[in-house]
């Protein structure tokens, strides 16, 4: 693949992003970004500055690159255009050097989910069902091109106006963050396809759809990573059992959680077995399908197989993206295989493109006998 | 299935009731980008014996993104593109790439 192949995008603005102007491209001189299942992404630009230049004038106050500015990073590879980032700048560093030439600014930020994190709200949603509540928490934030995409919960959990009306008395993010872990799920923002456009998804971790070119290991010139590690942790999951008293009864009954299946298939041909038994706490006055819920959500917290790794995306030719799955092959029986790319740091430099992953599974074994391509 | 890389990645699929109540699922139709619309990163001279996989495999680094070149240059029979040497063909972002107020940054 050819120096060619590659172009990256700069776009920066207040609401809605235009394109860097081109002297502030021509001093960025590299990029680092976040992007995590469940999580918020970061990014970090890291420019050359002198002090007169461009970029030293944009960190100004009325400047492009000013904290709450928005700043989305794109790259175009092989054709097809990938958004790595869409934030909004919170914080800069500026390291100016005795010598000339070695003086360099260093810009830091959140992905659009941080702007959910600024304000303390208290509001009332009477009859909503979280998927619903999340919908609607996210409807306020379609000014930054954001468009909600909820999954219900796996056992209906619709309150009754009569009995109890959910209430939300924190940030809009800790909310969604918070009504996804009751249930089971994740709520993160994922960004694209196109530069400026964004899903912010509250549903449960997306173990179906089409693999992504499979990670090869171990197989001499046909490698594509650079290096892959697997760890196997016998102890990351647990039972949940609580015990429960409902009002009319005298005697306390024992909840068991229901099985993970229930909300996401297994990608391992055996998965791994429950060695120890936990407790669910603050479980008081809630319904048996919340805590059933409740107990879903912190059994799926955890996955027994982590494996680590490094990639140069042009050997590789494909940009390794989160939240999706991943063929492995090459790392033996027991680790090849599917995995869910739980996620990714993009490294990017002038001359380089270089992605560090996280992969994570349920179990060993492989459960299909080819990955693709 | 189509693959990502694929011009009718996009495009969404309908069915057909035929009269005598057979059901096909087809694709619908592809709409061509205006080229006027997509974003130039640059130009190829076409030498004599060019291909457009060999130019793809040049200027986007994949053969079989030659459909791009095609769309940027509103080519309705592609092999004309490359009839004729010394013909100038633009080279552009895809067209997510280059909705209106998006654009430009730096070509490596």
């Amino acid at each position: 693949m050819t120096a060619q192949a590659l172009h990256l995008m700069l776009l920066v603005g207040d609401v809605v992003p235009a394109p860097a102007p081109a002297a502030l491209v021509d001093a960025l001189r590299g990029a680092r970004i976040t992007s995590a299942s469940g999580r918020t992404g970061g990014f970090q630009l890291t420019f050359a500055v002198s002090a007169g230049s461009e970029p030293a004038r944009a960190v100004m106050p009325d400047g492009a690159l000013h904290p709450r500015k928005r700043v989305v990073v794109a790259v175009v590879l092989a054709g097809r255009c990938h958004v790595l980032m869409d934030g909004v700048i919170t914080h800069q560093e500026m390291h100016a050097a005795r010598e000339p030439g070695r003086s360099f600014l260093v810009v830091t930020g959140e992905d659009l989910s941080a702007l959910m994190d600024l304000e303390h709200v208290r509001r009332a949603y009477p009859g909503l069902p979280p998927h619903l509540r999340a919908a609607t928490v996210c409807a306020s934030y379609a000014q930054y091109g954001i468009t909600p995409r909820t999954v219900a919960p796996v056992l209906t959990d619709q309150p009754n106006p009569l009995l109890d009306i959910p209430v939300q008395s924190s940030t809009d993010l800790a909310y969604l963050r918070s009504t996804a872990a009751d249930v089971g799920h994740v709520f993160h923002v994922e960004h694209g396809p196109a530069p400026g456009v964004s899903t912010a998804y509250w549903g449960p971790q997306n173990r179906d759809g089409a693999l992504q070119p499979a990670l090869t290991t171990g197989c001499g010139a046909a490698d594509n990573v650079e290096e892959l590690s697997f760890a196997f942790d016998a102890l990351a999951d647990s039972d949940q059992r609580t015990h429960r008293l409902e009002p009319p009864s005298t005697t306390a009954s024992e909840v068991i959680a229901p099985e993970p299946r229930l909300l996401r298939r297994s990608l391992a041909a055996s998965p791994a077995q429950v060695q120890r038994t936990g407790t669910l706490g603050d479980q008081t006055g809630r319904t048996l399908t919340r805590t059933m819920l409740a107990g879903l959500g912190s059994r799926l917290a955890t996955d027994a197989v982590t494996g680590r790794g490094t990639l140069d995306v042009l050997r590789y030719g494909h940009v390794l993206s989160a939240h999706r799955l991943v063929g492995v092959r090459g790392a033996g029986q027991a680790y090849d295989g599917r995995y869910f790319v739980a996620g990714v740091t993009h490294d990017l430099t002038r001359d380089t493109f270089r992605q560090h992953f996280t992969l994570v599974r349920d179990g060993l074994g492989a459960d299909t006998r080819t990955v693709t391509p | 299935m189509i693959e990502p890389s694929s011009r009718y990645h996009a495009v969404p699929t309908t069915t057909y009731t035929f009269p005598d109540g057979r059901t096909v699922a087809h694709l619908r139709r592809r709409f061509l980008p205006r080229p006027e619309e997509l974003t130039a990163v640059g130009e190829h001279v076409v030498a004599a014996g060019d291909r457009l996989d060999l130019i793809a495999a040049r200027r986007c680094g994949d053969p079989e993104q030659s459909w791009r070149i095609a769309d940027a240059n509103r080519a309705m029979r592609p092999d004309e593109l490359t009839a004729v040497p010394g013909r100038r063909l633009r080279i552009t972002l895809p067209a997510e790439a280059s909705a209106p107020g998006v654009g430009g940054g730096f070509a490596r």
